[in-house]
Order: C-alpha cells, then sequence, then structure tokens
C-alpha cells in the first residue's frame, strides 16, 4: 500500500508521465486520502486550462524582416561559407517557392494530426445506433457520439485498452472523454456491465444521480426514467460520489442512488429483506424516515458483514444517534488499536479508516473471497474516503 | 524520446540541419516554416500578449540561430538544442524590458458564461484568453515548463533537459504551475468540464 501522500507526483500522473506500477499506486492512494484528492482535482483544472492554449500562427512578415536582416549589411552573418550564399541568384527563387509550395502540400496532407477519439463498439444482438446510424458488425463511438439499442439490440464497447463496456437493450450512453488519464461515458438510461483491468480511477460512467468511479473492477449500473441508478459490483471496487456525497461498493455490494440525492449506503445482496427495506427509507425516504424505528431495523438486523453499511452511516445519521450506531458496529467488529469511541464519534478520519481496514475481512463472503480484493484505501495519515 | 520529438517535425532531419550549417538559405527557410508557430507561440505566452515583442524576440531567435547552428553537434536532438536558444533567448529579454516597460494591460480573466452552439466557440476563445491571462502572472520558472508541456507538446525528460534541471524539477514546477493556473481561473471549471 502507497503509504506517502502523493501530491508531489500528481501533475505527472495527470499527464501520464509516472510509470504504470506508480500510477496504479497514487491511483490507490488518491481513493482513500482526502487531502491528495482535493490537490489532484485542482491540478487536473490546471491540467485542463493549459490544455487549451492554443498554437498562435507567427505572422508572415516575421521571415520578410528576417530575411531583410540576414541580407542587411552589419546583420549577423550566417555561420557559413559565403558562396553558398550565391542562390540569392533570381534563378533559384522559382524552385525554392515550388520546393516550399510542395512541402506545405505535402505536410497539409501527411502531417500527424490528432485523430478525433473513439472507441470500437462490436454489434452483439440486433441493430445498435451510433448518432441514430445503425451500425453493421462493428462500428466507431466518437466523442460526443451516443450509442442506442432497442428492445431487442445489444453492443460492446472497447474502453480504449483498459476494458470492455457491454450494452443491454433499451439503453442510451454518450461517449464524454477518452484522454490517458480519464475515460468516461454518460449512461441517460438501461443497463451497462463494464469490466475494466486499468489503474482505479481512470474510467468513470456519469448517471442522472451519481458518477460511477471505477476502482478496479466489474460492475453492472442500471439507469431507470426517473434517472433513479442501481449499481451492482461484481468484482473489486467501485465508487458512487455525487458532490461530495460518496458511497465505495465493495463486490458482492450494491448502492442506489436518486437524481437530487445522490448514492444511498452500499449493502450486500445477502442482507435480510426488512434490512434492505430500511436502508432505502433511510436513504430515500421522507426525513422522518431515519428516525428510530428506521435505525433500529438495520441495527438489529445488522451481521459482522453490515458493518459496511452501518460504516457508511456513521456520518450520515443524526449526531444524536451516532453513538448506537457506533455501539452496533463495535460490537461486530471491535474497532483495532487506535480507534477510540471518541474519535469515531467526533468522525476522526483516520480512526474511520483505520476501523474499515479492520472490517475489510468481514466483507468477503465466501463467494467474494477470489474477487473483493485488498480495499483500496491507502494507510495515509489522513486518508479517509469518509462519506456523508 | 528525442525520436519523439524528432518525429513530430518530420520534415527536419539531419540532412536539413546539415544543409543548414552549410549555410544554405532553402534549408534554413525549411527549418523557419517548420518552428516558426512554435517559436513565435512561446514568445507570445512570455511576453504577455504582446505579439509586437513576440516577434522581435521570434527574429533574434532564428538569427541566432541561423549564426550558431554549427555549434549544434546533434549530442542532443535538435528540437532541445532550439527550444533551449527559445527559452534563454525570451528571459534575456525580458529581462532586459522588465526595466524599461509598463507592466501589460491584462487580459480578461472574468467569468465565461456557459454557451451553446455559434457562441461556444467564442467562449472557448474567451477561455484561452483567459489562461493566456493567466499564464502570464505565473513567475517564468513555473510558465516555461507549461509552455514547453502544452504548446510544443515536450515530455518531462524533454523538458529538462530544454531547461537544465531534472525531471522531478519539472513535475514539481509543473505542479505548481497546474495549481497556480486553477486557483487563478476556478471560476472557469464548469466552462472547461462542459468544454471537454
Amino acid at each position: 500500500m502507497f503509504s506517502q501522500h502523493v501530491a508531489k507526483n500528481l501533475s505527472a500522473y495527470c499527464n501520464g508521465e509516472t510509470p504504470n506500477n506508480e500510477a496504479r499506486q497514487i491511483a490507490e492512494h488518491l481513493i482513500g486520502c482526502n487531502r491528495c484528492r482535493r490537490q489532484f482535482d485542482e491540478i487536473k483544472l490546471g491540467v485542463r486550462l493549459a490544455e487549451r492554449l492554443p498554437q498562435l500562427s507567427a505572422p508572415d512578415s516575421l521571415w520578410l524582416d528576417l530575411q531583410t536582416q540576414l541580407d542587411g549589411a552589419g546583420a549577423p552573418r550566417p555561420a557559413v561559407s559565403e558562396p553558398r550564399f550565391t542562390f540569392r541568384s533570381l534563378r533559384f527563387v522559382p524552385v525554392a517557392a515550388l520546393v516550399l509550395l510542395t512541402i506545405g502540400i505535402g505536410a497539409f496532407y501527411f502531417y500527424p494530426r490528432p485523430a478525433t477519439p473513439f472507441w470500437d463498439v462490436v454489434r452483439l444482438n440486433g441493430s445498435p445506433r451510433i448518432a441514430a446510424s445503425p451500425i453493421d458488425a462493428k462500428g466507431r463511438l466518437a466523442l460526443g457520439q451516443w450509442l442506442e439499442t432497442d428492445g431487442s439490440s445489444r453492443a460492446q464497447i472497447d474502453v480504449g485498452s483498459i476494458g470492455q463496456v457491454e450494452i443491454d437493450p433499451n439503453t442510451r450512453v454518450r461517449l464524454v472523454t477518452a484522454k490517458p488519464t480519464e475515460h468516461r461515458l454518460e449512461l441517460a438510461r438501461g443497463k451497462m456491465s463494464a469490466r475494466i483491468w486499468a489503474p482505479p480511477r481512470l474510467f468513470f460512467v456519469d448517471t442522472p444521480a451519481a458518477v460511477a468511479a471505477d476502482l478496479g473492477c466489474s460492475y453492472t449500473l442500471e439507469v431507470d426514467d426517473s434517472g433513479a441508478a442501481l449499481l451492482h459490483v461484481t468484482m473489486g471496487w467501485v465508487a458512487l460520489q455525487l458532490k461530495d456525497r460518496e458511497s465505495m461498493v465493495p463486490a458482492g455490494a450494491s448502492c442506489a442512488t436518486r437524481p437530487g440525492i445522490g448514492p444511498g449506503t452500499p449493502y450486500f445482496e445477502d442482507a435480510s429483506d426488512a434490512f434492505r427495506v430500511a436502508l432505502s427509507k433511510f436513504d430515500f425516504g421522507p426525513a422522518e424516515s431515519r428516525s428510530m424505528p428506521t435505525l433500529d431495523v438495520l441495527l438489529n438486523q445488522a451481521r459482522p458483514r453490515d458493518s459496511l453499511t452501518l460504516w457508511h452511516l456513521l456520518p450520515r445519521v443524526a449526531e444524536t444517534d451516532r453513538e448506537r450506531v457506533y455501539d452496533r458496529l463495535a460490537l461486530l467488529v471491535a474497532p483495532p488499536a487506535g480507534v477510540t469511541r471518541e474519535g469515531v464519534l467526533q468522525l476522526n478520519e483516520q480512526m474511520l479508516q483505520l476501523w474499515r481496514e479492520k472490517m475489510v475481512t468481514s466483507w468477503r463472503g465466501v463467494s467474494q473471497q477470489q474477487t473483493l480484493g485488498d480495499f483500496p484505501m491507502a494507510a495515509s495519515g489522513d486518508a479517509s474516503g469518509l462519506v456523508r | 524520446m528525442e525520436q519523439r520529438a524528432l518525429m513530430a517535425e518530420p520534415i527536419i532531419d539531419e540532412r536539413v540541419i546539415a544543409a543548414c550549417q552549410q549555410g544554405d538559405r532553402e534549408a534554413f527557410a525549411l527549418l523557419f516554416e517548420s518552428y516558426k508557430d512554435k517559436v513565435f507561440s512561446i514568445a507570445v505566452y512570455s511576453f504577455g500578449g504582446d505579439r509586437a515583442a513576440a516577434s522581435d524576440v521570434s527574429q533574434q531567435i532564428f538569427l541566432k540561430l541561423m549564426t550558431s547552428i554549427n555549434q549544434f553537434r546533434g549530442d542532443s536532438a535538435f528540437t532541445t538544442w532550439l527550444y533551449r536558444m527559445v527559452v534563454n533567448t525570451c528571459i534575456d529579454e525580458q529581462r532586459k524590458r522588465k526595466r524599461f516597460l509598463p507592466f501589460g494591460e491584462s487580459l480578461p480573466m472574468g467569468r465565461v458564461e456557459n454557451r451553446r452552439g455559434p457562441e461556444k466557440h467564442y467562449a472557448k476563445r474567451e477561455v484561452a484568453e483567459c489562461v493566456q491571462a493567466a499564464i502570464k502572472e505565473l513567475k517564468p520558472k513555473f510558465r516555461m515548463p507549461i509552455l514547453l508541456k502544452y504548446v510544443e507538446g515536450l515530455s518531462y525528460e524533454e523538458i529538462a533537459t530544454v531547461l537544465s534541471c531534472s525531471k522531478g524539477t519539472v513535475a514539481s514546477r509543473l505542479n505548481r504551475g497546474h495549481r497556480a493556473l486553477a486557483r487563478k481561473l476556478s471560476h472557469l471549471r464548469d466552462e472547461v468540464v462542459v468544454g471537454d
């Protein structure tokens, strides 16, 4: 685990100047360290602004002035043998002009220009459409274009070289960003399954209710007509974010999100029905749903594995209820050395981080042993990933 | 790395440089055509958008190039050698002018409203102008790495060679430059993200 803060490497990371293993360590650290993540956001903005600097065109008069200088008396002479300059003679002018013209035309046609970013799309079923036109066996999804499937169509997108996304029927996705440091899709409606094998936080999916940030994983994401979304993670981790509200969802867990509210609390799908219903009420019900009866159900029904949910609840419950959540959580997974009741009640980020690292072992269900992986957090000082 | 830099200007190869060293004006014209916009851009950004000053400095740079190209031995990439000359000339000239010139008029750094359709193009241009204005206010040691990275497209290693410093120093200066830009232009965050 990368325990040092990574602020000094963030520009190199954004510019793709760090080796793969270091980039991965930085990405993992960023997941857990709020301090470095704030700096990362700032530097990323700086990078994006700097990318807007255009290359300017030199004025035509520059060459004429330069020639005058070169030919003028007292001007610096080229460090050359004088006879080479005999082609001041006019007979070479048309030849020189022709050469320059040829070079100019050649450069225009052959100079390597940055290609418009696109991702390859493969038709799996039916007739998926890109920019409203049906594709054959294969197609290309260019920046800004929509890929749509009808009730009987499916497609697969190659996310650059970092992964694949399968698009289910009745789905609408758009390619938003295709850069080495950021690959981003917008899922307006429907369902997609992503398998990403790149370092964390390179692949993002925008939905109307949150952004799903890949932390090295496989997952499905479904958006209904109201814009509400449901994330289900099958391998690794995914962060669901909306503004400063964030939920970290491991393999085997799900998390719902609603427009205007943001991500709810993650839960394992093998939690009891009563637990899941209470959690939905707590997350998205009216304000009074957060009251004692709902919380009672959550606390009573929670198993050690549901410490995932309770841990996320700590900063989300009313201050007066936090002690109850702490007490139940402490019974399920005893706090490690260095984590105090007072510290947790004050939402000390370092303590919450330490405690969570201990909980992770209980989050590995039998079926998840091979798929959850290490929690993608750094063991750094103020690392948190604190959700609110 | 150097290979990449040369590949960026496919027209200029050893033969052209050798011809320039022999005083071939035609070859020099070719060299000029290949680098004039890059040199001029760095000069404009170094002189806070003053195109007249940038023209003068660009001229100086190409004159120097012409008179000293015999000193280029091919130990480094030609681009590295050229950009080192560009950076040094710009910095020297800035020092000279600093004593005589009043502080230039700042380009606008105000809010750029989100716009659609044809107006988007102008909004993009305004963002670019705001960035130019902010770049102007950076110290040269933070400005130059940004210009070499984003205007010239050099790698960290190439920038380090041009500036005669370590890659770590380049990374550190870019870090500070990026953060300074972000702070000065934080109000453009939405514009930049939407623009993407």
